[in-house]
């Protein structure tokens, strides 16, 4: 395989090699081995990776995609990379900020000092759609209202940054071992030779941290994960999680509420659940408390959850944290509660609720990113550069009508890393997203989701829309 | 565990069992197009399409000693039992609903057994009639129910015996022994329309059930249609008979812990136990076989409502609490 024809740009970090065509010293055995193998031998391995998940049925679902209801997530074979040194700071840096959206989200739906001390206005946090005031005064186990974070990072020339946090049923850890698993055995002699750090201990993790949360004086908590049902794009995810952590995998109408307290229906009568680690959305979660004509929750779950009598993972509420707007303020929140300055940086981002920064974003629509609050997985986003005129005038009509609900970044130069299109090697823009978890202490497995935007030149990584999957190894020391 | 895992892993157990039936069923039925008369060509379309209490899609089927029109008519069967997505009966619709229990399930079944499934419903996805009458639809057939014999066998040796286990096999048995009560029934039927047929016919189920060596031992080579029926149905010795498919379904059933009710298991093991009673100590005395069968039917229905109502639909109300 050559890389001869294979293009750097001096504006976009490449993840395998240097500015000068020279592999950086972490991928130099992993470029060696590439140089290596002839197109055919590379094909076959992509061929092979690609068989294996068609054959164990790793899918997801994409929304009115009528046709391909499980579509089988792409995945490139080439790993990306990380020394131990850059995880070492991503770790750091995870920590502290989930430690921060945790003190955060205990404040606001509690005594609220951070808006009384004028660091986050009122209204941001309060017109905000995911905030639920009927979490205010609840006490959460040990303040953990985010058990499980997916935090999506990305690199530039400029170092890593935090792109969003993903705070509420964050996906994609399935992925992250599925492609180890099976990338691993199609390049076992580079793998055992570069001395990766594993990251199938993920389920026991989860486990322990799904355990610390339940309800005080039960030695052996029964966990039940609940899912929307098969028709959710992260069924497989939800399915394959339940086999690791040795979970019951529930929908709604499994579960009950009597007393106060949850129970499942088995074939033996109704066993009491501990804690529920929750893959619905919070509109979703309980009919008599959020949206009434909601089929896939537990009326009276909050209840329950109130009196302390079981354990809601990730806690509701927990999406004011993640929203787009609340996520500028992020730094000042772990400068507010750590006292600390943050070690992973934001994306510059503009409210558009402000009217000077509205007027920047209309004014430069043509080189931001515009995204509503609201949304996610890449849905409802302007991409400046690669839109139309008639696009931009649509979107900013929708922006002066409803300022709030939008924010724009600047168009980042996503790092790129090297993916195997049709034999050669070409870079793909690409990000990664570590999965943080925290019962009463913060575990990582070193490793992430990393996601690829497999269309030439595209910088949209989510599955969604295009995007695939890659490995990521993160060396030993 | 879970009532709908229990619930999914059945109906996993009762789909598999219900392809692979009409799999062998076809792969018989289009053997016989090789060299059978056109006579029984169309006596094993009928019992076939009896036995599935449907309609074939022109209307009835028409005897015709023309062999053209019985190869057209029979690719056209073939095409409306295999891969007509409209009839929920299809070898198509049922291996996918089998898998696709298996796959909402997944958690509950072992690795090996998912891949095993998943490979075969994927080969099975891509195809159509035109592509395996092309070349000898007998071996698609074959193949399938090779597929899911291996599916069993990763099974066997892979899945853990919880309840899981059991209820994914009571749901076989169940399927079976229905399924068999019917293609009796429609051979009954069909051995009336055709009077006049000699024993080929009796030579085809035997095959279907694997039987031909069991009955060449305890009979002569001479076919009896009654000892034929006898063989298939009461023999406890032969593994895939009536009667041990109902001694299956009671074991199973035994194997399972009692229900939130325990008056309500009892009843479902009490009917198990009847439908073992009629097959092993009533069948041979009774010369009405066929309202025999049709009785044996009608418990089997029942036995599957009683298992639904013990373990997956009951009343919370009254159930306990672990």
């Amino acid at each position: 395989m050559e890389f001869a024809a294979y293009h750097l740009d001096d504006g976009i970090y490449d993840e395998m090699l240097q500015p000068n065509g020279e592999p950086r010293e972490h991928s130099r055995l992993l470029y060696e081995t590439l140089c290596q193998l002839s197109s055919e031998e590379i094909g076959s391995i992509q061929e092979r990776v690609t068989r294996s998940f068609s054959n164990e049925g790793i899918s997801f679902t994409v929304y009115g995609d009528a046709e391909a209801n499980e579509r089988i997530i792409p995945v490139d074979c080439l790993p990306r990379i990380l020394p131990a040194a850059e995880w070492r700071h991503l770790e750091i840096g995870l920590t502290q900020r989930l430690a921060a959206l945790n003190r955060f989200l205990d404040d606001v739906y509690g005594d609220a000092r951070i808006i009384g001390d004028g660091v986050i206005p009122a209204d941001v946090v309060r017109d905000c759609p995911q905030y639920r005031s009927e979490m205010c005064g609840v006490s959460v186990p040990h303040g953990t209202w985010v058990a499980v974070c997916g935090t999506d990072l990305v690199r530039t020339n400029q170092g890593f940054q935090v792109l969003e946090d993903n705070l509420r049923v964050p996906s994609g850890v399935s992925y992250m071992i599925a492609n180890r698993k099976v990338v691993k055995t199609s390049l076992r002699r580079l793998y055992r030779s570069s001395r990766v750090r594993g990251v199938e201990h993920y389920g026991r993790l989860l486990q322990e941290t799904l355990r610390e949360l339940s309800p005080s004086g039960r030695n052996d908590p029964c966990i039940a994960l609940l899912t929307p049902g098969v028709y959710n794009s992260a069924f497989y995810e939800h399915m394959f999680l339940a086999r690791e952590i040795g979970a019951e995998l529930v929908e709604g109408r499994d579960l009950l509420v009597n007393g106060g307290f949850v129970y499942m229906r088995t074939t033996s009568g109704l066993r009491r659940v501990d804690v529920v680690y929750r893959r619905v959305d919070d509109d979703f979660l309980d009919p008599l408390v959020f949206r009434e004509d909601s089929l896939l929750g537990v009326p009276g779950l909050i209840h329950a959850y109130k009196l302390g009598n079981v354990a809601v993972v990730n806690a509701p509420g927990t999406g004011i944290a993640d929203d787009k707007s609340v996520y500028a303020y992020v730094p000042d929140m772990i400068r507010y509660y750590l006292s600390e300055e943050p070690i992973l940086a934001n994306v510059q981002t503009h409210l558009c609720r402000r009217p000077e920064e509205l007027e920047y974003t209309l004014d430069n629509l043509e080189n931001l990113v515009v995204k509503r609050v609201g949304e996610s997985g890449g849905y409802g986003m302007l991409v400046g550069p690669h839109s139309t005129p008639e696009e931009r005038e649509a979107y900013a009509e929708q922006m002066r009508a409803n300022p709030a609900d939008f924010i724009s970044q600047p168009v980042l130069p996503l790092s790129r890393a090297a993916c195997l299109v049709e034999g050669r090697p070409e870079p793909r823009h690409v990000d990664l997203r570590p999965f943080v978890l925290h019962g009463t202490t913060t575990r990582l497995v070193p490793g992430a989701f990393c996601r690829v935007a497999l269309r030439r030149g595209s910088l949209v990584v989510n599955s969604s829309q295009g995007g695939g999957g890659k490995d990521l190894w993160v060396l030993e020391d | 565990m879970l009532s709908r895992s229990a619930q999914g892993l059945y109906w996993m157990g009762r789909y598999l069992e219900r392809a692979q039936h009409l799999c062998r069923l076809l792969q018989l039925q289009v053997e016989a197009l090789v060299d059978r008369p056109v006579w029984e060509i169309h006596l094993g379309w009928s019992r076939i399409y009896n036995a599935l209490n449907r309609q074939p899609p022109f209307g009835g089927i028409q005897f015709d000693k023309r062999d053209n029109y019985t190869l057209a008519d029979s690719y056209t069967l073939a095409g409306d039992l295999t891969f007509e997505r409209s009839n929920p009966d299809s070898v198509w619709n049922c291996f996918a609903l089998g898998r696709e229990n298996a796959r909402q399930m997944r958690h509950r079944i072992s690795a090996e057994m998912w891949i095993s499934l998943n490979l075969a419903y994927l080969r099975i996805q891509k195809l159509s009639i035109e592509d395996i009458w092309k070349t000898s639809p007998e071996n698609f057939y074959a193949e399938t129910v090779e597929e899911i014999h291996t599916f069993s066998g990763v099974a066997s040796t892979t899945m853990y015996r919880d309840e899981g286990w059991h209820f994914m096999q009571l749901g076989r048995c169940i399927e079976r022994a229905q399924l068999s009560v019917a293609l009796f029934l429609a051979q009954m039927a069909t051995a009336k329309l055709y009077q006049d047929s000699p024993d080929a016919d009796c030579t085809a189920l035997l095959r279907l059930y694997h039987a031909f060596d069991a009955y060449d031992r305890k009979h002569s080579l001479e076919i009896q249609p009654d000892q034929v029926l006898d063989l298939l149905a009461a023999d406890p010795m032969l593994p895939s008979s009536l009667c041990r498919s109902l001694d299956s379904a009671a074991e199973e059933l035994a194997a399972i812990a009692h229900g939130p009710s325990a008056s309500s298991s009892a009843a479902a093991r009490r009917l198990a136990g009847r439908l073992q009673a009629l097959i092993r100590h009533e069948w041979p005395d009774r010369q009405d076989r066929e309202a025999m069968l049709r009785q044996i039917g009608e418990h089997c229905r029942n036995l599957h409502n009683q298992v639904m109502a013990a373990y997956i639909d009951y009343s919370v109300d009254d159930a306990p609490v672990h």
